[in-house]
Parts: C-alpha cells; structure tokens; sequence
C-alpha cells in the first residue's frame, strides 16, 4: 500500500491533518507527519522529511503532500538522503495539503498504485466546497 | 445491473469519511459502481467523484452496480448507507 | 588557504548572525521577512554543533557537517539551499586540509550547481545565484592568471557585492519575491546580500 507523507511548517497542522486522514484509512496504512522543526518552531527540516518516508514506505512507494514555499525544497532535498531505490518511488502531490491527503489517503486504502494516488491527490485541486 | 434507491439519513452526509468508506467498500467489490442524484452521476469508486457530489443528508440516490457480483454489491453499499455509517 | 577551518566557519557564522537585523529587513520588503532569522538560527546550531564535537581537520567532512545543519535548523528555503551547496562543497574538499585555487574553484561550480538544482533557478531572476555566479567566474579568472587564493578571494567577494547591486536593478522571477513583479524593483535580494556577506566573512579573516 503506498504511503502518504505530510510536510507542514508545523507540526500541529502535520499532525491534525494526519488525525483526519487516519479516520479514513485501512488499517495497515502508513500516513507519516513531517510538520515543524526538530526543536518545534515554525519550519521544515529535510531529515525529518527523509525520516518520515523511510518510515511511510512499506515497498509500494510514498506520497508526499507539502504546504507551502520550503516544504517543496525541502522535501526535495529529502530525497538526496534516500537510498536510489526508495528515491525511484516517491513523488510530491501538486495538491492542497489537506484535501489532497485526505483523497491520497482513500486512493491508496483501495490499493492504487503510487500515480493513481498522486493523480487522486492533484484531482483534489477541483473540489468544490460550496 | 441492480438499480436501487436510497436516501442518505446520516447527519454528514455523503463527506469526508462516510465517502471514504462508500468508496472503500465499493472497491472491494468487481463490479461497477455508480451513484446519482441531483442529475449528476459518479463512479463509485472513485473519492473525489462522490466528494464532488456534495450529497447532503435526506438526498435521495440511485446506486447502481454491474458485473458479477453485483448484488452483494448493492445490499453491501445499501447496508451501509441505512446503518448511517455509524455516526449515531 | 590555511588557517583555522573553524575559525573561518566561526566568522562567516558572526557575520551572518550580526546581520540578521539587516537580512531581515531585505526579506521583510520583498519576501516573509525570516531570511536573517532562519540564517542566524542555522549558523548558532553550526556553532553549537562544531564546538561540540571532536576536531577535525577533513575540510569536507567538516563542510558536510555545516551543510547538514543547516539543512535541519534554517527552517526556510534558505536552509536546503544553502545546505546543498556546502555538501556539494564538501564533495571536491574531501579528505583535505589546505584548499588552492583549483579545489576551491571546484568547490564553488558545485555549490552553485546545486543551488541550481534544488532552486530551480538561474541568473538574472534575483536570487543568491546573482552574487554566487559573478563571485565564482572573477575568482576563475583570478586563479587561471596565477593569483593567489585570498586575491583570488577578494575578486569574488568585489564581484559578489557588484552582483546584489544588479539585483536592485531587475524583477524577481523566483522564490516569494515573485509574487510582487514589478515591485521588486528597487530591493535588493536578501538572498545575494547572505551570500555576499559569507564571502566578506571570509575575505576579512583572510586578511587580518
């Protein structure tokens, strides 16, 4: 099952928005946060990031939703820390982050795979609200 | 293809979490799911299709399902809607 | 170039923390206004990280070291930015303990190489790759006409402050600044300015 990773400047939005998808989730999947810095201010930390998608990974690849601004440099800096296989297989979701982990989520309960996952994710830019 | 009507009694809705678990539940099945209402139809199995339905409570929809298991397909979907997801 | 490693990390360091009221007030106009802080709380934890551990002499071990701290303790685009390139600078200096002119031009290719990459970014869109690039190419020029390393240096660092007065000068096309276009005018990049200022850092203790 692809594994969902959510990268926020902070922590307490990370963690709320990984609450929120855990309510849909299968039991078995992995839904990672990577909010905050390593000390709890405001920010995003590469290492966390690279930690939290080692840790998403059960061998079908990770979904990674980001805030804003520096959540996708540093994501993306996480991925030089990860070994060449895990690096092949994970992907950063164009999405808003909690609509897009909330439909990563779903999508990945059902088995999808890593693109239909992210795809799912990006859909998520075109939901209305009202 | 099995065609039946349901109205939506659960205080959410068709949102968030109960359409996760329609869309779950949908997926386990083989055959094709299809929801309606409003004059809008969805794929069943698919999240953002049945969030993008906004299927508020006392909404009455069609939920069709094709293919070989179709009928446990439908009383599964149908059982989970009246049991109103297991909000109350 | 001799001299103390950390000595030189540790000026760079006072520097950049010395100017973190400045940094910021560049970002404030412009961008989120944290540049100085987010630069200042990276190179207090390269502080608080090298004076804690054991000495040593690897320069590219111990640009290794920087570059992963500040990786994890800037917090902005900054910290991935300028962590890459002391770990792609880390790479030409492995195993070393004196730079010349040839590694330290090696060195400066990759850091900006990499800042290219994480950045997505070029010259001329009013980043730090506006003072990096300039600095880089007079301290190739230097170093292929037989200059020493401090004047090879202090090329770059002349280039380096020539190079944030061309970013007054054009629109930001990359990172938040963006956002304003046109208004961006008139500022100078925070971003540049950083980069700038390690350059003096180093040029100053090179020259005490």
């Amino acid at each position: 099952m692809v594994g969902v990773v959510i990268v926020s400047h902070s922590q307490k939005v990370a963690e709320g928005i990984r609450e929120m998808a855990l309510q849909m989730s299968a039991p078995e999947q992995k839904i990672i946060a990577a909010g905050g810095m390593a000390d709890g201010g405001i920010g995003t930390d590469a290492f966390r990031v690279s930690e939290a998608i080692v840790s998403a990974d059960t061998g079908d690849g990770v979904a990674i939703m980001v805030d804003l601004g520096s959540a996708v440099l540093s994501t993306e800096t996480a991925f030089e820390f990860l070994d060449e296989e895990l690096r092949s297989k994970v992907q950063i979701a164009d999405a808003p982050i909690l609509e897009g982990a909330i439909s990563a989520v779903v999508e990945a309960s059902l088995g999808s795979n890593l693109a239909a996952v992210v795809a799912t994710a990006e859909g998520a830019r075109t939901l209305n609200k009202c | 293809m099995i065609e039946i009507q349901v109205t939506i009694t659960n205080t959410s809705g068709l949102h968030a979490r109960p359409a996760a678990q329609f869309v779950q539940k949908a997926a386990a099945f083989k055959s094709k799911v299809k929801i309606a209402a409003n004059n809008k139809v969805a794929d069943g199995k698919s999240i953002l299709a049945v969030m993008s339905m906004g299927l508020k409570q006392n909404t009455q929809i069609t939920i069709t399902t094709e293919g070989e298991d179709e009928k446990e397909c439908s009383k599964a979907l149908e059982d989970m809607i009246k049991s109103k997801f297991g909000e109350e | 170039m001799s001299g103390n490693l950390y000595e030189v990390i540790s000026a760079v360091g006072e520097m950049i923390i010395g100017n973190r009221q400045k940094l910021t007030d560049l970002d404030a106009a412009i961008g989120d206004g944290d540049h100085g802080i987010n630069m200042a709380r990276g190179f207090e934890a390269v502080k608080a990280k090298l004076q804690g551990m054991e000495m040593e002499s690897d320069i590219g071990k111990v640009l290794k070291i920087v570059g992963m701290t500040l990786i994890s303790s800037v917090g902005g685009a900054a910290g991935p930015l300028y962590g890459t390139a002391f770990l792609r600078a880390a790479a030409p200096s492995q195993g070393k303990t004196e730079l010349d002119t040839q590694t330290i031009g090696l060195m400066l290719e990759a850091a900006i190489a990499g800042i290219k990459e994480r950045g997505k970014a070029t010259t001329g869109e009013k980043t730090m790759l506006d003072a990096l690039v300039p600095a880089y190419e007079a301290f190739q020029d230097g170093a292929n006409t037989g200059k020493t390393v401090t004047a090879c240096l202090e090329l770059a660092y002349e280039a380096a402050q020539q190079g944030v007065e061309f970013t007054k000068t054009i629109i930001a096309t990359k990172g938040r600044a963006s956002y304003l276009g046109e208004r961006s005018r008139g500022h100078q990049d925070p971003g540049a300015t950083s980069s700038y200022i390690m350059l003096k850092a180093l040029v100053e203790y090179l020259r005490r």
